[in-house]
């Protein structure tokens, strides 16, 4: 276990946030912490949806139980997080 | 005694160059100070600046403009204006002055360098008046703000800002650092004069001025408009030097020098001057959007002179185009969400009326910037505040040094990125743009170990590592961070 700041961009977000998370939280967990810096902040919330990532570079979706430390993502790197119907 | 007709004098004292004879020309004329380039001297004899000027009539306008503004100032510190006029021009003027006043003097050690260390002797000529205008722009724009300090806190900034690590003043430092105090003489006479005050300031300074006396703020539109004759004349010693390089086969190096420096300055007006223009400025009172403003006063400048001049327009000129309608809105947006990072009180200018405006000017704003707009103002009217203030950092440009910002609730295609990484010797970098990320490449020694507030957040270096830690970081106590300029009122035009 080890704290891994991560960069969020939300989907309809304006911003791209520092977000830090650990390296044994799943990506469902790592998109619950993104959501808290943007969704009822200033986007709304989509009920009935799932919340998935992406790598921002090259849009590579992640597994939703894959942990961080097991997605190859470097310190900082940016994420896409966005709500998906599974 | 009868003095001498000024034509029958000027060229010689204008054009007077050294001939040295107890060390050599490198010595008097070091390289890394004075950008030559291996042009010869009597290459830099041939320095035609436009704008002429002796000492004498130099004193003489200066002192009739310093008399014009005192005597305005005079006039009117007895009135009430800052009593009575709307928070966001308040906010505007700390803003201003927070960002320009000791760049001021910065940017008169960049004059000086020219004035010692430029080959070129009408260049040298220039640059000591130019350095007494940055001299006396500092002095103003200190002494100006000082008389509203005992109002509060956030108008002593106009000092404090640059000796801080807040974010706007480094974007602000990280700018001015690059294009004029650490780069030779000739090329601080294309950065900072061609690219940066010819273009920008007339933004700052015009646009601002014209928004002044629309608001009833004459001593500022006064002042401005006094530095902005000093600005139009000293502005004009990149273009001489740009024509020299580019007749010495220089052309491929000048060009570079102009996109790099445009588009750095582009970013810090993104963020300081569109907010100011299309939201703090009472809507009543905007003379022009800040788009309208950048088609008509840069843009088209812009292209006409480096025409001109034999240049071609920045390769990223379509991108500039498309952000000149779009970047300032969300760089507006994180500006006030994090509002208890800024020395002023940012406006929302998201009214009824100022959303009706913008979406008349930027038509589309609703749909995108308004939706996020829409979920604060729902929040602000459930007395849910709490969710309209940050709880974390923005990710920040290492080229611009703002936030890495897109365009909200619209629909991208695929692949496509807001955040443009790069991994240099082992460290992920971000960048805003593809520019941005060239701008790293075209020198990434000189760039390399920048670090913005989010570096220095993982470096241990702000404590508590959480945003209370990172506001003490960044200079700002309670009574000087920023909050809503109007206290919310705007968000009752939609209450049910």
């Amino acid at each position: 276990m080890a704290l891994f700041p991560l960069s969020s961009l939300f989907e309809n977000d304006f911003v791209i946030q520092v977000v830090p998370v650990d390296t044994e939280d799943t990506m469902d967990e790592v998109a619950q912490k993104c959501a808290f810096h943007s969704v009822n902040r200033r986007i709304e919330v989509q009920e009935g949806k799932v919340m998935r990532i992406k790598r921002h570079s090259n849009k590579e979706l992640f597994p939703r139980d894959m942990k961080v430390a097991n997605a190859g993502l470097l310190p900082t790197e940016t994420i896409d997080v966005f709500y998906s119907d599974n | 005694m009868s003095l001498m007709k000024r034509e029958d004098w000027y060229n010689l004292t204008r054009s007077t160059n050294w001939t040295p004879k107890y060390v050599s020309e490198d010595e008097l004329f070091p390289e890394e100070m004075s950008g030559g380039r291996g042009i010869p001297m009597e290459k830099w004899d041939t320095y035609d600046e436009p704008y002429k000027v002796t000492f004498s009539e130099y004193v003489e306008t200066q002192r009739e403009k310093d008399a014009g503004i005192y005597s305005v100032k005079a006039a009117l510190s007895r009135s009430k204006f800052m009593d009575d006029v709307d928070p966001g021009w308040e906010s505007t003027m700390q803003a201003h002055y927070g960002a320009v006043a000791t760049a001021e003097y910065q940017a008169s050690l960049a004059e000086t360098r020219m004035a010692r260390f430029s080959k070129a002797p009408g260049n040298r000529n220039m640059a000591t008046f130019g350095m007494m205008d940055e001299n006396r722009h500092g002095q103003h724009q200190l002494y100006f703000p000082h008389t509203y300090t005992k109002r509060s806190r956030q108008w002593d900034w106009a000092y404090k800002a640059n000796h801080t690590n807040e974010w706007a003043a480094v974007a602000g430092k990280n700018f001015f650092d690059d294009v004029m105090l650490t780069r030779d003489a000739i090329s601080t006479a294309i950065m900072l004069t061609f690219s940066f005050e010819t273009g920008f300031t007339n933004m700052q300074f015009l646009g601002l001025a014209a928004d002044a006396a629309e608001t009833g703020d004459h001593t500022f539109a006064s002042l401005i408009s006094s530095i902005q004759t000093d600005e139009s004349r000293h502005a004009q010693q990149g273009g001489p030097a740009l024509k020299i390089l580019i007749e010495n086969g220089k052309k491929e190096e000048a060009q570079k020098m102009v996109d790099l420096s445009i588009w750095k300055a582009w970013r810090l007006f993104s963020v300081l001057t569109g907010p100011i223009m299309d939201y703090y400025t009472p809507v009543e009172h905007r003379k022009q959007s800040f788009k309208e403003f950048m088609e008509e006063w840069i843009v088209a400048q812009f292209e006409r002179q480096l025409l001109d001049l034999g240049l071609e327009l920045p390769w990223y000129w379509d991108t500039f185009i498309n952000d000149i309608a779009d970047k300032h809105h969300a760089m507006h947006l994180g500006v006030w969400y994090w509002r208890p990072t800024a020395w002023w009180n940012p406006a929302a200018g998201a009214g009824k009326a100022d959303r009706a405006w913008l979406e008349e000017k930027y038509p589309g704003w609703n749909d995108t910037y308004g939706k996020c707009w829409d979920v604060i103002t729902e929040n602000i009217l459930n007395d849910k505040k709490d969710l309209t203030l940050p709880a974390t950092l923005p990710l920040i440009c290492h080229t611009g040094f703002v936030p890495i910002i897109t365009i909200p609730h619209k629909k991208v295609p695929e692949g496509q990125l807001a955040d443009y990484q790069l991994e240099y010797e082992g460290r992920l970098y971000h960048f805003d743009s593809e520019v941005d990320r060239w701008v790293f490449e075209t020198d990434p020694e000189r760039y390399k170990g920048v670090m913005t507030a989010v570096d220095h957040f993982l470096a241990g270096n702000i404590t508590p590592p959480d945003l209370n830690g990172a506001l003490a970081w960044m200079g700002l106590s309670p009574g000087e961070m920023g909050v809503d300029a109007h206290d919310y009122a705007w968000a009752e035009d939609f209450r049910k």
